[in-house]
């Protein structure tokens, strides 16, 4: 009987009414330690861009750069985006991100250390199929035995190449065997495009030696390095990298030049009409016919369409070699275009 | 009225298979923690039955591997309608690490068999999988079988 | 009559095609096929740095990822000649064990699950939870914890992390006796245990086995004696047994927890100052490393190329255990159903075993049983 009594005594006491219809899970399954690695947090107006993330993240699919649209009152921001489905929560983007404070937040109590920072990225050697002779100094040269031809063309295996260079120095065709930096693209990037605007720029001052070019001959330009220098030491800070950077951008670069002597024009407005992207308009205040550089494609329409032959099309080569005083100069040779001697001769 | 009782009845009583399709285990890991006192997901009408057969969820975890394309949709056509497949992990939704050069995986699980919601994580946490797995299965479960009709 | 089982079956958890000959209800022998979850982890790894490999080499296996990382970081440190300072490597003592603790209550509880013991099932899930939660506490992470690195551990820890763990293992050493006494005194526990199963010392020095199932068929080897770690610093007893039947094999699951408890005691009572990480310059060069896994040993062979890995190979416990398993423990088994129960006291963890992928002549991949072809 005793028993009975407890029974109902304990049955009562739990009120078992109350937790049969409040019945839910204890607190405690979804409480989280504060060490707890939740997927990174991202704080995009921090990025710079580095892509350290991207090439640290052991998740091939976890994390990507991206860049917003520019729209009129600024550039589009470049951020890292989490993929959630990938990623792994390690917390090693937030490791290796360079910016202070951190762009990638994972976990508060990570050992953040900056010396132990290693970016994994190195040099990467790269032979361009297209200019490669298959001379095959390379390999010879090779102290490792890295390079090697497969299914015939000449290949560098990553995994046993140490970044020595003497492939570099013994390729017998300029460009032919590339040494790719490929930690610093952003920064990469934007001293190629500097290179470009100004050398354009500095061929498009010299329109009165080219407008009076003789057909079938040449101009030659120097344009010493010195000038846009400091330029490039402000994006890339290494000497060895820039110069490297600008030599290789340099020997394949060709850039072609539109100009016209707005004297000469006779105000057909031909060329408006024939213009792909819409560049070339018609200025009524001043009378004359404009070109928006920045909207112009180069693609030699509009001097094909001239009926008066006042549009001129130069295409430009470069070339970078020391002089007497070891002073850097880029060679610039003009040319003017040959297309209306071939209409012709058609 | 048939239509309602079933709706009710079957957001309380689902059945799950775990399917391993070649993962690292830490996902069977925490869906085995799922069946501990502590989270006890048999409280919620959901029972762990393991046999495809009689499966009203498919949990799919790992990484799909060279064996499983074409038991993974063997066991797809054997389990009852209405079904529903929730992948558990990272694996079956993107391949994870696994997924690069080298690896013989062929994630996504998508590719193979229709999966119906994704539970992010390496692996997610008894309390994550808990959460969508009540949050997603018995709806979807309900209104899967109204479409059947 | 041939019995197939697998991969997908209520008794098992992982993938695997179990093929039981069994006469009447009496299994005469078995035979194992592998390869559904072979992923090609020692071939992605070639040709990344080691901060990438680590996190591959955690997902080997769920269960015991933290012998993994900590096996890789300790072979790639030697390859470098790295002095791991003291304080780390107390560290690392710590969560082993806490993950060895963890990864046995696992085993046992699905082997009492086999049994249909769902008392014992539930109260053993339920006593790991403490564990995780230590874990979690510790790492920041229940499963893949991501706290080794080459050159120490990731973080440091104090005594906010040490006092909520060593109140969790209060409460599992207490409740742990009350359910080792359970088990060893139940008598249908026993009848189902006892006898079946059974694996002599010959046969399993001839089948290569390692860790609690070696050992609880009277092989007297635990790798932790090696370690130097562990050599210097810490005592503990190496449990093991004679029977070498699923009793003994989950008893000594059981009897290895308690030494567990008492390693990270001392662990936390003699935790030295100092750093906890120091950077590690990777050279090239060629080394072996072993440790004791949950399950036995782990043995990695990697070859460096500066900051990159050039080649690796890992041996698990698990492939040598399953194969002894399939060989000597399953050969003589009364019923079907313990059958099952002998596969899961020798704590299987396919996703482990599966390193070789055999390719045929004429290009079609298929993934074989690696001792048929061996």
């Amino acid at each position: 009987m005793s028993s009975l009594i407890w029974y109902l005594y304990d049955f009562a006491r739990k009120a078992w009414i109350e937790g049969f219809t409040n019945a839910k899970s204890k607190h405690d399954i979804v409480e989280k330690p504060s060490r707890f690695r939740d997927f990174p947090e991202v704080k995009k107006e921090l990025c710079i861009g580095c892509g350290a993330c991207t090439s640290s993240c052991p998740s091939p699919n976890a994390i990507k750069l991206i860049r917003e649209t520019d729209d009129e009152h600024k550039e589009g921001l470049t951020f890292p985006v989490i993929n959630k489905s990938a990623c792994i929560r390690c917390g090693f983007c937030a490791e290796v991100c360079p910016t202070n404070p951190k762009t990638l937040l994972c976990g508060e109590n990570h050992l953040i250390h900056p010396e132990f920072n290693i970016i994994p990225s190195q040099r990467e050697f790269i032979v361009d199929n297209f200019l490669c002779i298959k001379c095959k100094k390379c390999i010879k040269q090779c102290p490792v035995d890295a390079i090697d031809v497969v299914d015939d063309k000449v290949q560098v295996d990553p995994l046993k190449c140490i970044s020595c260079e003497q492939c570099l120095d013994v390729c017998p065709v300029n460009g032919a065997m590339k040494g790719l930096y490929i930690d610093n693209l952003e920064d990469q990037k934007k001293l190629i495009l500097l290179v470009v605007n100004t050398l354009e720029k500095f061929i498009e001052k010299e329109d009165d030696k080219l407008r009076n070019l003789p057909k079938d001959s040449l101009v030659n330009l120097e344009f010493p390095l010195s000038n846009i220098w400091d330029k490039a030491m402000e994006i890339i800070p290494d000497e060895k990298i820039a110069l490297d950077i600008i030599i290789n951008t340099i020997s394949r670069l060709k850039i072609r030049t539109i100009d016209w002597n707005s004297d000469e024009c006779k105000k057909c407005q031909l060329c408006i009409g024939e213009c792909p992207t819409g560049a070339i308009s018609f200025d009524k205040q001043k009378d004359t016919i404009v070109r928006d550089s920045n909207k112009c494609l180069r693609c030699s329409i509009c001097y094909q369409t001239c009926p008066f032959g006042v549009i001129k099309y130069f295409i430009s080569k470069f070339s970078i070699n020391l002089n007497e005083d070891d002073e850097y100069i880029i060679y610039i040779t003009v040319k003017a275009s040959q297309l209306d001697n071939d209409l012709l001769r058609g | 009225m048939l239509d309602a009782i079933k709706d009710v009845v079957r957001k309380s009583s689902i059945h799950v298979c775990i399917v391993n399709c070649g993962g690292c285990n830490g996902c069977d890991v925490e869906l085995v923690a799922l069946l501990s006192p502590r989270y006890d997901l048999e409280q919620y009408g959901i029972y762990v039955h393991n046999n495809p057969r009689e499966a009203d969820v498919l949990l799919l975890t790992g990484a799909v591997t060279e064996q499983w394309i074409e038991n993974l949709r063997r066991i797809y056509t054997k389990a009852p309608e209405p079904k529903i497949v929730v992948a558990v992990g990272n694996c079956p939704q993107s391949g994870d690490v696994f997924n690069q050069e080298g690896g013989k995986v062929h994630a996504p699980a998508s590719d193979f068999i229709p999966v119906d919601a994704e539970i992010p994580g390496c692996p997610p946490r008894p309390s994550e999988i808990l959460e969508a797995i009540l949050t997603v299965a018995p709806g979807a479960i309900a209104s899967k079988g109204r479409n059947q009709k | 009559m041939i019995l197939p089982i697998g991969p997908i079956h209520p008794g098992l958890k992982e993938p695997l095609r179990l093929k039981l000959e069994t006469e009447g209800e009496k299994v005469v022998k078995a035979e194992i096929d592998y390869g559904y979850v072979h992923r090609g982890i020692e071939k992605i790894m070639e040709g990344k740095t080691w901060q990438k490999g680590i996190f591959l080499a955690e997902r080997v296996c769920g269960i015991c990822s933290y012998e993994h990382t900590q096996t890789f970081a300790e072979t790639i440190e030697k390859i470098s000649d790295v002095d791991v300072p003291l304080r780390a490597h107390f560290l690392r003592v710590l969560t082993n064990e806490l993950d060895r603790i963890q990864s046995h209550l696992l085993a046992n509880s699905t082997f009492f699950k086999t049994l249909d013991h769902e008392t014992l099932f539930m109260q053993s899930l339920d006593l790991r939870e403490p564990i995780m939660d230590s874990i979690e506490l510790l790492t920041g992470n229940r499963v893949n914890m991501g706290w080794n690195v080459v050159g120490g551990v990731k973080m440091d820890a104090d005594d906010s992390h040490f006092k909520p763990i060593l109140k969790n293992l209060d409460i599992v050493e207490e409740r742990l006796q009350r359910y080792t006494e359970l088990f060893a005194e139940g008598p249908l526990i026993a009848l189902r245990s006892k006898n079946v199963g059974k694996m002599t010392k010959e046969e399993a020095i001839r089948g290569r086995a390692v860790g609690p199932i070696g050992r609880a068929s009277g092989i007297k080897h635990d790798l932790r004696n090696d370690h130097h770690v562990y050599k210097d610093y810490f005592d503990f007893n190496v449990i093991w047994r004679k029977e070498g039947d699923n009793y003994a094999r989950t008893m000594n699951r059981l009897d290895e927890i308690p030494e567990c408890i008492s390693l990270i005691r001392q662990a936390i009572e003699n935790m030295p100052k100092g750093e906890v990480r120091i950077k590690a310059d990777i050279k090239s060069g060629y080394a072996e490393w072993r440790n004791e896994a949950p399950r036995g040993e782990v043995a990695y062979m990697a070859e460096t190329n500066g900051n990159l890995i050039k080649h690796i190979s890992i041996r698990t416990p698990s492939i040598m255990n399953i194969d002894s398993c399939a060989k000597y423990m399953l050969k003589d088994v009364p019923t079907v159903t313990d059958a099952i129960a002998t596969y899961a006291s020798a704590d299987p963890c396919i996703a482990c075993a599966e390193r070789v992928s055999i390719v045929d002549e004429k290009g079609n991949s298929t993934v074989k049983n690696f001792y048929e072809v061996v």
